[in-house]
């Protein structure tokens, strides 16, 4: 029965062939979204590696004019101010790339028997415990870091896997901005600092024991929830030391909804026009297949008549399709497996075979949807009927 | 062969009652060729649809090659006819997307006991006997009207049935054509000893076979 459907399907290769296109361009248009969407939900799924609940961005604007100690001792007059307030657990300092603000800061060295490259948050020594990131090996930053001969960083699970392996990295060295030697004392899970769609995985807070005017931002980490009364006896303690009240407070948690949102977006955007499109196929597929099957009613009628049973009718319909729906989609994989064979995207392979599997599965269920009941229509219809009625 | 015993056929809608058939009672004998007559309308497709359980009676018995059909379900009738019958069309009922030993094999596919090599073998020698295995790979739309008879007739006796049900077999053919189809179906009734019902409207084509029955308004008249 298989070969009498592949020559059927041969014989009438003009009227499939609009058939088939339909089905690999579907393929094609969703397999594109579903990797982008793929792609963007794998890294929403994997931890952003520091806390945004309850934590505080304060962008400190001291006067250019100032010097270099009076803007030290502002600083540490903020903190000690801040850390005065029982509502605040703890306060660091970074430069300017604070989570989601989209400032980045990347240094590379290619004299480490390798090139190693990393975006680089310069970060004081409580800055890994407001932000609570997860060190999985080794340690935190610590007071005697100020005084150790290399400059202490932590670097994220995602450098580590790509440049050390199974390396032993704690206590290492390594070349980085202008031949300084950089030490690493822990390792921490990630550090999604662009946001939860953020694919970037190569980050190290670097520990810089100063708090020295490269430091633009105080992160303010509270104990719990607070009112907006809060934020202003924060906001003159601040405006207090540094004599000017332009500086702005942002709270990380609506600063990453706010970052996820324009990624959300989007994918809501491509989910709901790719609905639109699965439907339109859907209509146009059972609307082919409807008309297919009321111009071969005299021959559903001679088959009844010959021998075949109800079954034998819905399942030829059915498999027909199926096998155009095949056809389609191998033509389709076929272009989409360039992509990951090509490495034409620097995406990971896994996404595409998401998508691929995705967009298989989809068609094929619609496919079948829409097939099974115009089949169960050509099984009931009554051979003396069809046959007198050509 | 054939047994029908008081065999009624009512069409019913809403409003209007119509008697297709009026208490038939028909035997017909093995090795038989039984044409059938009458006005249009008189219910001639009909009780050839009834013999071949492809319509159902309203009442009565059927008896086929022994077996009592009445209470088959719709597999069952399924695999009957296709091991028991063979059925030519006046419109001869070719899939124009299948090549002419394609269109023959179809009976045999839906038989699970035949192989592809079986089938082939079994389309090949039932074309052969049609007089044209030179065209097995041809299309309908490339055969003349009598060609393509003659493939529908190589269809229906390629599963080798017990008998073959021809509606009007020369209907739409010329007189030579129709002529050259009734001596294919005499020479399967005589060699083979087919046991044929034919549906006609043509008395010299009726005349050529072993007896005629003429139906009216649903009876039978002689």
């Amino acid at each position: 029965m298989i070969k009498h459907i592949l020559t059927l399907i041969w014989n009438k290769k003009r009227s499939n062939f609009l058939l088939f296109l339909e089905i690999f361009l579907a393929f094609i248009v969703l397999f594109s979204v579903l990797t982008l969407v793929t792609y963007n939900l794998r890294n929403y799924s994997t931890p952003i590696g520091f806390d945004t609940e309850d934590v505080w961005v304060a962008y400190l604007e001291i006067d250019e004019s100032v010097d270099s100690l009076t803007n030290i001792d502002m600083k540490r007059r903020i903190k000690q101010e801040l850390n005065a307030f029982p509502e605040i657990n703890g306060v660091g300092y970074s430069n300017s790339c604070v989570p989601f603000n989209d400032s980045n800061n990347a240094f590379g060295h290619r004299e480490n028997g390798f090139r190693l490259f990393s975006f680089v948050i310069e970060a004081d020594v409580d800055y890994p415990e407001v932000m609570d990131v997860n060190v999985v090996e080794g340690r935190t930053f610590n007071e005697s870091d100020a005084y150790a001969k290399h400059t202490a960083v932590l670097i994220t699970q995602g450098l580590r896997d790509q440049y050390f392996g199974d390396r032993e990295v704690v206590d290492s060295i390594y070349l980085m901005d202008n031949d300084e030697p950089w030490k690493i004392v822990g390792v921490i899970d990630a550090y999604k600092y662009h946001g939860d769609f953020s694919d970037e995985n190569r980050v190290m807070l670097k520990y810089e024991p100063q708090l020295e005017s490269r430091f633009f931002s105080a992160l303010i980490e509270l104990n719990g929830a607070v009112g907006p009364e809060f934020e202003e006896k924060v906001n003159k303690a601040i405006a207090g030391v540094i004599n000017r009240s332009d500086f702005v407070i942002k709270h990380l948690k609506t600063e990453r909804e706010l970052t996820s949102r324009e990624y959300w977006v989007p994918i809501i955007a491509l989910f709901s026009i790719c609905g639109f499109l699965i439907l339109n196929i859907a209509l146009g597929l059972f609307g082919v297949l409807w008309y297919n099957i009321n111009k071969r009613r005299p021959e559903v009628g001679l088959r009844r008549a010959i021998g075949a049973t109800k079954y034998s009718i819905s399942s030829q319909f059915i498999l027909e399709i199926l096998f155009v729906t095949f056809i389609g989609l191998l033509v389709g994989l076929f272009f989409a497996a360039q992509l990951p064979i090509l490495k034409l995207v620097d995406i990971e392979n896994i996404n595409y075979y998401y998508a691929m599997g995705g967009a298989m599965g989809i068609i094929i269920t619609v496919v079948l949807i829409c097939s099974f009941y115009p089949s169960q229509q050509a099984a009931r219809i009554h051979p003396a009927l069809a046959l007198h009625e050509d | 062969m054939i047994s029908l015993q008081n065999i009624n056929k009512v069409y019913r809608t809403k409003t209007i009652e119509t008697l297709a058939l009026n208490e038939i009672n028909l035997e017909v004998s093995e090795g038989e060729f039984l044409s059938i007559m009458g006005p249009s309308g008189c219910g001639k497709s009909t009780l050839l649809n009834i013999i071949g359980l492809i319509d159902e009676p309203s009442s009565g018995n059927i008896t086929i090659a022994n077996q009592t059909v009445n209470g088959y379900n719709s597999k069952d009738m399924a695999h009957f006819r296709n091991e028991k019958l063979g059925f030519i069309f006046q419109s001869f009922h070719l899939i124009n997307d299948l090549s002419v030993i394609d269109n023959v094999e179809l009976p045999l596919l839906y038989r699970k006991s035949v192989s592809a090599s079986e089938r082939r073998r079994l389309a090949e020698e039932a074309l052969l006997k049609v007089g044209l295995k030179n065209r097995m790979s041809h299309f309908p739309a490339q055969l003349s009207g009598g060609q393509k008879q003659r493939v529908a007739i190589a269809r229906a006796i390629v599963g080798k049935p017990n008998i073959i049900l021809a509606d009007e077999p020369t209907g739409n053919l010329d007189s030579a054509m129709g002529n050259e189809i009734m001596n294919i179906l005499l020479q399967l009734n005589q060699e083979e000893k087919t046991t044929i019902v034919m549906v006609t409207h043509d008395e010299s084509m009726a005349r050529k076979t072993n007896r005629l029955v003429r139906l009216f308004d649903g009876a039978q008249v002689s």
